[in-house]
């Protein structure tokens, strides 16, 4: 069996070496710049630079005075954060000969991933984060608001697993009969010289950031870059890690994520300790568990979250077209919403802002984190452990029945 | 190649993504008489790991390595 999956295996990274370097990079980062990787801030931007495109006047809306809209998305490092992400998701494809344009036979997916898509986008933003901000760099920032998201998106990916499983959802397979021919194999190879072409003029952008003072750009492309890598190599879905628990009782992204957070934690509170910075900490309230369930169910329906999109768009899969675009659609909307439709007055206002290093302070806080990751722990391996004892219970009625 | 005379069923998934390759190969499975073989043609790269991984956990078995061919996979999976 070891064998058999070995090929595959050294094609792609392991999760938690992958998960544990995205921890250990995401603490330095917030060490350096005193901000954490995140990407749907800068979704929502660029949502807002469209908008005054298109020439509509923003100047009022409450939301963008928030997320600090300013300068264009080349011009601020939360946005080569996420263009260093792509760029490196890109590069790691060509150069393993892996891009290719995939497009859905079920149609339906389309519609499903622009829905989806749009879900997602608003409920991470109503929470503040989408599962960075809110989830794998908000909990080593010991800001509550990511526990109350943790817990709404295991709920909503629960009620999106229930939906996927519906046969109008997830559509019908063709199955054929006898064995049916691979499509042909491109002799030439060219990806890995476009991919180390690419990689060349980035690297070339970095040196130039950095050369001209411009250290929080060459900053947020360098580790934007890392990440990417990362997240495509190891492909790195937060999506499943609910999901597919639920769907076929599987559990190695949670637990990579888990762990990977887990080792975040204590980095960081090592770093604010001994830099004395001060952690990020987002407003809890009713918004983030309503955001966070929207949020779980979106990146369901979408077949991928906000940070999996980008990765599966740069090998070629059309269906994440759409889910960028709902993405972005949908975090605009949410801007809009935050203040012209009183979200809020009814969702936020009460809320408040809770950081575990200041109500119990390091000790406590990191105690506290860890006891909670090692019973998200548990949880997974109990799902798991529930899904092969039902799948075992229902096989071994099927063998009685024949 | 002397596997494909034996395969009883194709299941071509080329363009999903996931979950939907997992989950159709598992439905495909379950659906198809015990010992058939069923040949899997997928190209979503979760899937070359995901795929193979949970037919053996659900346990079924492999009749030989999977093949990489280009930017695809090919399982040959019993049911």
């Amino acid at each position: 069996m070891k064998k058999m999956i070995q090929p595959i295996f050294q094609r792609y990274w392991n999760p938690y070496v992958v998960l544990l370097v995205a921890g250990i990079l995401s603490s330095v980062y917030f060490g350096l710049t005193s901000t954490v990787w995140a990407i749907t801030g800068e979704f929502t931007r660029l949502g807002g630079d469209l908008l005054q495109l298109f020439g509509v006047d923003i100047s009022s809306w409450q939301y963008f005075e928030m997320v600090h809209l300013k300068g264009t998305t080349w011009s601020r490092p939360d946005g080569w954060i996420v263009w260093g992400m792509f760029s490196g998701a890109l590069i790691m494809v060509l150069l393993s000969n892996n891009f290719k344009i995939r497009l859905p036979q079920q149609k339906r997916r389309y519609v499903q991933g622009l829905m989806g898509g749009i879900v997602a986008g608003f409920g991470a933003r109503l929470a503040l984060g989408c599962n960075l901000a809110a989830f794998f760099t908000g909990v080593p920032q010991f800001s509550i608001h990511s526990w109350i998201f943790i817990v709404a998106t295991g709920i909503g990916t629960f009620f999106g697993a229930k939906l996927t499983k519906t046969r109008w959802w997830k559509g019908r397979p063709t199955l054929t009969r006898g064995a049916k021919r691979p499509s042909k194999v491109q002799k030439r190879i060219i990806q890995p010289y476009v991919g180390g072409a690419i990689a060349i003029l980035y690297i070339g952008l970095m040196i130039y950031f950095f050369v001209t003072g411009q250290k929080l750009l060459g900053l947020g492309a360098l580790f934007g870059l890392a990440f990417g890598i990362l997240i495509e190599r190891g492909q790195i879905c937060f999506t499943s890690a609910f999901r597919d628990l639920f769907l076929v009782g599987r559990s190695i992204m949670a637990k990579a994520i888990i762990a990977g957070m887990a080792l975040s934690s204590v980095l960081t509170v090592i770093i604010i300790a001994v830099y004395d910075l001060t952690p990020i900490t987002q407003i809890a309230a009713l918004s983030t568990f309503v955001g966070g369930t929207l949020f779980g169910l979106g990146i369901v329906m979408a077949s991928g979250c906000e940070t999996g999109m980008m990765y599966r768009l740069m090998e070629g899969q059309v269906l994440f077209l759409p889910v960028f675009a709902g993405n972005i659609i949908g975090a605009t909307f949410l801007a809009y919403a935050w203040d012209h439709l009183g979200i809020y007055h009814v969702l936020v206002k009460n809320g408040t802002k809770i950081n575990l290093l200041d109500s119990i302070g390091p000790i406590g806080a990191i105690t506290a984190t860890l006891a909670m990751l090692g019973v998200l722990y548990a949880l997974t391996m109990n799902l798991e452990k529930r899904y092969h004892r039902n799948l075992s219970l229902k096989k071994g009625m099927n063998v009685n029945a024949n | 190649m002397q596997t494909d005379k034996d395969v009883a069923f194709t299941l071509d998934l080329r363009g999903e993504s996931c979950p939907y390759p997992v989950i159709y190969t598992l439905e495909a499975l379950e659906g198809m008489n015990n010992g058939d073989l069923l040949q899997v043609i997928t190209d979503c790269p979760g899937s070359f790991r995901n795929v193979p991984e949970e037919a053996l956990a659900h346990g079924y078995t492999f009749a030989q390595d999977p093949v990489k061919n280009g930017q695809e996979y090919l399982f040959y999976i019993y049911a």
